[in-house]
This record gives structure tokens, sequence and C-alpha cells, in this order.
């Protein structure tokens, strides 16, 4: 593993730095105590790292074989306009994160949880500030009336409500978004720099390497929280319930479903190189990778719940409870936490326009078919937020009278 | 007829692999210890994801070695690569799933720059030290030494 490191130029440093103050302001306390949670660690930098011996030659696409692109003008004017979405849109999800994530992270029960999402916020911040890098190290006129700084400037000027992508334009409700945010978005967003690590733009691949290696903490700093908190929940914690971690994967789940793009769509980014995979195969990858998080979730709960019960015993109650729908030897299928349904809530790609035939299984999910909120029902959505006038689940859904 | 045995694929850790781990050490050690996995495997998580490997048969994780390069332990200042914990579930022993996945991050450790690697082993596990013997491990001169406070 060898890197090169680069700053960006001055004042476009500075203006993230300014970007900083603004949006991190415990970004000096991270500093400071970073050696208490993280000892040995390297300590963080904000600069963009470029991986070093990657491959050279496009990996799949219709120009599979030939050299990778270093400058945008090269490519074709449609390929090198797929690029720049893609990396404005990154950009702005790295920066949008963090927006959100601060306005709860004071509210962490837990001082080490609290501190690896502020670890994780200051990488999200590098990771923008990389994307920036390869915004400001080319040039951009074939697909764009705006120079590489002006997009810098809008970007940094996005609050949450103007982000490119949705899962980046909601409020965060409590530090369990925080969290689940980080076990279900992140997750998306560790897909899509693994695909773009083989991108046709070497640029882009090149600098996929380091955000990933990065970006493997924040599903951890997402995941064992989660974890810890099942087993809270399984003993009748005040500070946590299944409901509460039930409703944030309602929350989330459905936005980083739609980050994958429409179910139709990405077969012009695998033509171009940019990436292997269709939108709807990625999605597919993603949606059982989370169903596996939940059943290792719903594992740790009941063997919290039934400590002398061995593995076995408990993947054997566990599939007993889940088959049978009710309460199984004392747990109850509500007690538990679910996948959402591939079609709840969805605001775009091809369930949006649907009839989500497949969720009267889930108590938790037909609900609001019904015409009645759950208690797991996401926020924006039982405060008749934007879900409801923009979607066209909105002429199905009737308010609980 | 009987089955095939599914095939053993070694691959990188991920935070999904927490649950498979936790349930492998209770299956070789008798002890369900999720706190202590959580902990650790969000430590090297975010010291060195890459290093990190599972070996996993039919969605089931049957092997896990972690390990990190460090240089500055012990006064051996060049980057040394560290293998410091290993598990592999003795109902697929004898199919060189531990070799495949030291190979897999002796490779990493390599690319990291480490021109040498090491472990401390047990005397009372004779036959991790085998192991290690037969990938090329030898007796380093450095001791282990212990004092109960």
């Amino acid at each position: 593993m060898s890197m090169t490191k680069t700053y960006l130029p001055k004042k476009f440093h500075d203006a993230v730095v300014k970007w900083r103050e603004t949006y991190l302001p415990d970004y000096d306390f991270l500093l400071e105590h970073w050696d208490k949670y993280f000892p040995k660690d390297q300590q963080f930098e904000l600069c963009a790292f470029r991986e070093l011996g990657m491959c050279n030659e496009i990996e799949c696409g219709e120009m599979k074989g030939r050299p990778k692109f270093t400058r945008s003008a090269d490519m074709e004017v449609k390929q090198s306009g797929h690029l720049l979405g893609a990396l404005k849109a990154q950009a702005s999800t790295e920066f949008g994160s963090i927006q959100q994530h601060q306005l709860t992270l004071a509210r962490a029960q837990d001082e080490e949880e609290q501190f690896w999402i502020l670890r994780m916020m200051a990488e999200e911040m590098r990771h923008g500030y990389q994307m920036f890098h390869l915004l400001l190290e080319d040039q951009w006129q074939q697909v764009s009336d705006q120079s590489g700084g002006e997009m810098v400037e809008e970007i940094l000027s996005m609050q949450t409500g103007s982000h490119i992508l949705g899962a980046f334009n909601i409020d965060f409700d409590s530090f369990i978004d925080n969290v689940t945010f980080c076990a279900l978005i992140d997750r998306v967003g560790k897909y899509q720099l693994s695909m773009q690590k083989i991108s046709a733009y070497k640029p882009m691949a090149e600098s996929m390497p380091q955000m990933l290696r990065e970006e493997a903490f924040h599903l951890a700093a997402g995941v064992v929280p989660l974890r810890r908190w099942m087993e809270k929940a399984a003993n009748d914690s005040v500070y946590i319930t299944t409901d509460d971690i039930q409703r944030t994967l309602n929350k989330w789940l459905p936005r980083g479903l739609e980050m994958f793009g429409d179910e139709r769509g990405g077969g012009t980014n695998v033509r171009y190189g940019l990436k292997p995979l269709k939108n709807a195969e990625a999605q597919a990858q993603y949606y059982e990778e989370v169903g596996k998080v939940v059943h290792d979730l719903n594992l740790r709960y009941i063997r919290a719940r039934f400590p002398r019960l061995s593995a076995t015993e408990a993947e054997s109650l566990l599939e007993r409870i889940l088959a049978d729908g009710g309460s199984v030897d004392g747990i109850s299928w509500d007690e538990l936490v679910h996948m959402p349904h591939r079609e709840f809530f969805r605001r775009r790609g091809v369930p949006a326009f649907e009839l989500p035939a497949g969720m009267a299984k889930s108590s938790r999910m037909c609900r609001p078919i019904c015409g009645t909120l759950p208690s797991t029902c996401p926020i924006p959505i039982a405060l008749g937020g934007t879900f409801v006038t923009t979607s066209t689940w909105s002429t199905r859904y009737t308010p609980a009278r | 007829m009987n089955e095939p045995a599914p095939e053993i694929v070694v691959r990188n850790l991920e935070d999904t692999d927490i649950g498979g781990i936790t349930a492998l050490d209770e299956k070789l050690g008798g002890e369900y210890r999720p706190e202590v996995w959580e902990r650790r495997i969000a430590y090297y998580l975010r010291r060195d994801p890459e290093a990190l490997v599972v070996a996993e048969a039919a969605g089931k994780v049957v092997g896990f070695m972690l390990g990190e390069v460090r240089s500055g332990e012990f006064g051996l200042e060049e980057p040394t690569g560290w293998i410091e914990v290993l598990g592999v579930d003795p109902e697929v022993r004898g199919q060189a799933i531990g070799r495949r996945m030291a190979a897999q991050m002796l490779e990493h450790f390599r690319g990291r720059g480490a021109t040498s690697v090491r472990t401390l082993v047990d005397e009372t596990m004779g036959d991790i030290a085998e192991f290690f013997g037969h990938l090329g491990f030898e007796p380093a001169p450095l001791r282990s030494f212990v004092m109960t406070l």
C-alpha cells in the first residue's frame, strides 16, 4: 500500500476549514482527546490521498482493456457527465452527513460511542475534501458551465434539505439516528466506493482505497452500538427499546435503497466502465447484507434475554419466532427488529410507482397501508412531512382518524 | 449420497462478521463474549481493515485471523506484521483454511512494507505452534515475560 498525500489550493483548503468550524465544532476536541479513544492510531489529517499501483486498464464495460482516463476531457462527453454527476453527489453526501450527525451528536449516552461518531464525521469531511481534490485537479468544461471552484463553493453552501441525495436531506431526531445511519447509509457508501474503485477515471479509482479503509470503521461505529443497545433493550433499559431501533431502520433503509438509483438503471455506468454493477444488482446485495445485520441484532437480543441458551438454541428460537409471527418461549415477534420490505416507504425507484403488495406480512409495516400510523413509523411520515406530498404512496395513505 | 462440502471462501473481515466470530469463539472456548469481539473488531477495523481475514462456508464464519502492521513494538522499529488472534472451526480443520488465511494476511503485510511477521503462542497450544511452524515461522530470540500485579 503506497499513497500520495496532497492538499487543496490554500483558498479551498481554508474554505473547508471554515466550513468545519461551523458544522464540526467539536473537531479540536476530537484531536485533543484522540489518544484516549484511539491510542496508537495515526491522528486525523485533512488531506487527499491517492493510492499508487492500481490497475491502469479499464476493468468493465465497452472500453474494457483500454487505458484508464486521467483527464475527463479525454472521456466521451456522456461518460464524463456521468462521472461528474457521481463526483458531485459523493461530495455532497460527505458534507451533508456531517450536518446531520452534528444535530444529535451531543445526545449520545456513551462517550466512546460519541467519539466514534465524531471521528467518523472528521473522516467524512476528509472524503468530501478528497472529492474536491478531484473536482479541482481536472477541467470539466465539456460537461459543465461551472468551474471546479464554483462546484466546491456550491457544495459547501448546501444545507440539510438542499443536498443532492434524499438520505442527506432528513434531520436526525436522536443519537439512534447517528448510529443507524452509520450502519445503513454508510453501508451504501461502502458499496458505492467499492464500485468506484474500478472506475475508468483513474483519479477516482485511486481515491477509493483509503476512503474504503476509513469506511470500514464507520460501519462498525454503527453496528457495534446497535448490538450493545439490543442487549440493553433485552434488559429493559429505559433509554433504548427495539421499537426505537425499528423506527430508525424504517426511516433509513428505504433511503439507503434509493441511493443506488432506479432499479432499472445503472447500465450506462457499467458500459462506461465507471462501476461494475447495475443499480438493482448492487441494491440486492446491500439488502441482503442489511438482513444479516438485522439477524445478528436479533440473536444478540435473544442471547441477552436468555443467557443460558446456546448459540444453536438461540438460532432455533429466532427461527421459530420469525416463522410463528407471535410469541414463542416468552419472546414476541414484535419485540425483535425486522427488515422493512424493499418497497416500504419508497419515494424513488420502481416501488414508488407500484402497489407494495408484499408488505402485509409485517404488522409493523402494513399499518400505514391500513390507515393507522404504527409506533415505529419514521418521523417524517408521522409528521406528514415531505414524504406524504412527494410519494405516490400518499395517494393510498390515509392518516389515522 | 453425501452432499458436497460447501466451498470455503477466504475474504476480508467485515463488520457483519462480528456475530459469526463471536459464535466461533464460543464454540472454541466455551464462553459467549460478544462485548469482547465487538470492541476488538471495532479496534482492528479502524486500524487496518485489509489485514483482517475470515473464512466463510455456506454463509457461516468458519475461521478468522486478526493482525496488523506496527512499528516500534519492543524496540522493533521496522514495520512488522503481527498475527494476534486466529481461530478455525474444528469441523473444517485439515482443509488448509489457516494456511489460506495466513497467505492473504501475509500478502497484505508485504504490501504495507513489513519485512517480517511475528506472533506469540502459548506453550500449551502445541497445534498452534505446529501450524506456524508449517507456515515457516521459527522460534525468535525475543522471549515473553510476565508478572502478576
